[in-house]
């Protein structure tokens, strides 16, 4: 599913430049759920938005169901993004004058192959799958953290991708809502057979993935 | 459906992007109108007097007067005009002489008559007068009261002086004619007691001018003219044109009616001409505000922008909504711009337009299809000058990679 080769990042900075990703190697099987683990700042969100075609690599391969992923062109580029992919960001991340439904149809609506009218419906039936069907009208200032994410975990969901990438998605949540959110994402990995990769500096939260990697500064640890 | 749903989807995300910052938007709009009306305002304004001073300065005749060595002339402080005399000159000879610093050419075949027929044939004097309509500046600015249509074969303009009606018909040399129009006063004789009519009407009058009179004069003879009519080109002096004229032409004398009216006229082309270059600067100056700007929203809302990238949008989406927003600020401020100059021009009719029409200086406002393509010129303008100072920070932006975007890079 999942298959990087030899992949560096390197920053440049007014410092020099910065390896934030070493030589990194790493293959994830369809259907499974994976960790990554490791410190702040160890190239864990380096290699997840390179994974999730955010951020060019500086040099490596990056395989996803097989493609190349930064060979392709902008279009194609970005219809691997809203199609193959769901990202969970670890921030605040929906888009401030949309509503909730608006927010997790727009995947869809930007790929231009669905209608309005297909999208919708669907972006209803997600919210109502997070817990959030009485919330389609809310604006994300009108939403709880907690409920903010499961609003992007919706927006991830909405094109039926083959890869969930979450960034430390319950960073910024109590406990109580990290569990929550936990489950989603696995449930999500479990009830669809979607892959999971999910970043955390969060051991415990690793425990249940079936894969678990450890970064540390910016190389996988054997 | 599909198609159109992202056009529908980005083009209110825009709009939601400028409600977000009202003050910020407000102010963008009110620069940009400002710039509208005053633009608007000027256009509609300058054009307005070049059409009065066209009119004005065209009622003022010719700067030069080139005839045959012996003809008589009549200078007057408002008009040239080219008097009867038998002698002519070659239809050609301006052409010919391919002097630089000639605007227009009118050429005038000019006629006196006792035997036209006109008042019964009683010894009325008649000037008759052939001119080009095409080239004419001297006779149809004059015209105060028409028919409702172009000047035909066998259409005469009278003098104001003769009192037919319009549409009447009147007989010279046995043929009729139709009074097309008439002119206001000029003071010039000529003018004031002549019937105008197009060349070739004159010149087909000839057979029967030779049968009443035994004699075919010069001037109705195919290239032959009385005399031309010049207007001197922006920048050129009237004593360089005449010398030049007077060094190729032989057999001629050149009359001027004084170089103050010319020199007005040439300067206030140029002042025009000066006025639109600054409008063109304002509007060039404003597009790069607005491109400073946008760069800073750009900035500002890179975040946002890498977001939407890294959930599908194109580089054209991104660049498209950022235009959009740009278009929709600036179009709005240029209408409410337009709409503030039509208010302005109101104001202005109402109080120097007034004063000058009740002086008697007539002011002539551009025509309703000329403010309505002056409005939309400035409106257009305004949403054009938007995108284009968005155009560059939005393709910058659109360029990056979402990562970058997002941690606020770029």
């Amino acid at each position: 599913m999942l298959s990087c080769r030899s992949v560096h990042k390197v920053y440049a900075t007014d410092r020099g430049p910065v390896d934030a990703v070493r030589g990194v190697d790493l293959e994830v099987a369809a259907g499974r759920y994976a960790a990554l683990i490791g410190r702040s700042g160890s190239g864990k969100s380096s290699l997840m938005a390179m994974v999730g075609g955010l951020a060019r690599p500086t040099s490596g391969t990056i395989l996803v169901d097989g493609i190349d992923i930064w060979s392709l062109g902008d279009s194609a580029m970005a219809r691997f993004r809203s199609r193959r992919i769901g990202y969970v960001f670890q921030f605040q991340s929906l888009l401030p004058t949309l509503r909730a439904i608006d927010n997790v149809a727009l995947p869809a609506l930007l790929d231009r192959s669905r209608s309005r009218g297909d999208v919708y419906p669907r972006a209803l039936e997600l919210l109502r799958e997070v817990g959030l069907g009485d919330h389609h009208d809310a604006f994300p200032s009108e939403m709880s953290a907690g409920e903010q994410r499961r609003t992007v975990i919706a927006r991830a969901l909405i094109n039926e991708p083959a890869l969930l990438l979450a960034d430390e998605p319950t960073a910024d949540l109590d406990e109580q809502t990290e569990r929550e959110i936990l489950a989603l994402l696995t449930g999500v990995n479990r009830d669809r057979s979607t892959t999971l990769v999910l970043v955390t500096h969060n051991l415990a939260l690793a425990g249940a993935a079936e894969q678990v990697v450890h970064i540390a500064d910016g190389a996988v640890v054997p | 459906m599909t198609s159109s749903t992202p056009r529908w989807l980005l083009g209110g995300l825009a709009l939601q992007n400028l409600g977000r910052r009202k003050a910020r938007t407000s102010l963008l709009v009110a620069a940009v109108a400002i710039s509208s009306a005053v633009a608007f305002t000027g256009l509609v304004l300058m054009r307005s007097i070049e059409r009065s001073t066209s009119v004005g300065f065209s009622r003022l005749g010719a700067d030069l007067m080139v005839v045959a060595q012996d003809a008589l002339t009549n200078i007057t402080p408002a008009l040239l005009t080219v008097e009867p005399t038998d002698t002519t000159v070659d239809a050609e000879a301006i052409g010919r002489a391919a002097v630089a610093g000639v605007g227009r050419v009118a050429a005038q075949r000019v006629l006196r008559t006792e035997r036209s027929g006109l008042g019964g044939g009683h010894g009325d004097s008649v000037d008759l007068i052939g001119f080009d309509p095409q080239q004419d500046f001297t006779v149809q600015p004059w015209i105060a009261e028409r028919l409702g249509r172009a000047l035909a074969p066998g259409d005469v303009i009278l003098g104001a002086a003769r009192n037919l009606p319009l549409g009447a018909e009147i007989v010279l040399f046995g043929k009729p004619f139709r009074v097309y129009a008439k002119l206001g006063r000029t003071g010039a004789g000529t003018h004031e007691r002549g019937i105008f009519m197009r060349a070739e009407d004159l010149i087909a009058l000839g057979p029967s001018v030779r049968q009443q009179t035994g004699t075919l004069p010069s001037m109705l003879l195919p290239g032959r003219v009385s005399g031309f009519l010049l207007e001197l080109a922006p920048g050129a002096t009237e004593l360089q044109v005449r010398f030049a004229l007077l060094s190729r032409l032989t057999g001629v004398k050149v009359v001027s009616s004084g170089s103050l009216l010319t020199g007005i006229r040439q300067g206030l082309t140029a002042l025009l001409g000066g006025l639109l270059a600054l409008l063109v600067l304002m509007f060039a100056s404003m597009a790069v505000m607005v491109g400073v700007l946008f760069s800073a929203i750009v900035t500002e809302r890179r975040s946002e922008l890498g977001l939407m990238k890294a959930i599908g949008a194109r580089r054209g989406q991104i660049v498209g909504m950022t235009m959009t927003e740009a278009a929709v600020a600036t179009g709005g401020g240029g209408l409410i711009g337009v709409l503030a100059g039509m208010l302005l021009l109101r104001l202005f009719e109402r109080s120097l337009v007034y004063h000058l029409t009740e002086m008697g200086i007539p002011f002539l406002w551009l025509d309703r299809t000329g403010m309505l393509a002056a409005a939309l010129a400035c409106v257009a303008l305004a949403a054009l000058i938007g995108p284009a100072g968005a155009l560059v920070p939005a393709w910058r932006a659109a360029r990056r990679d979402p990562y970058d975007l997002i941690r606020g890079e770029g």
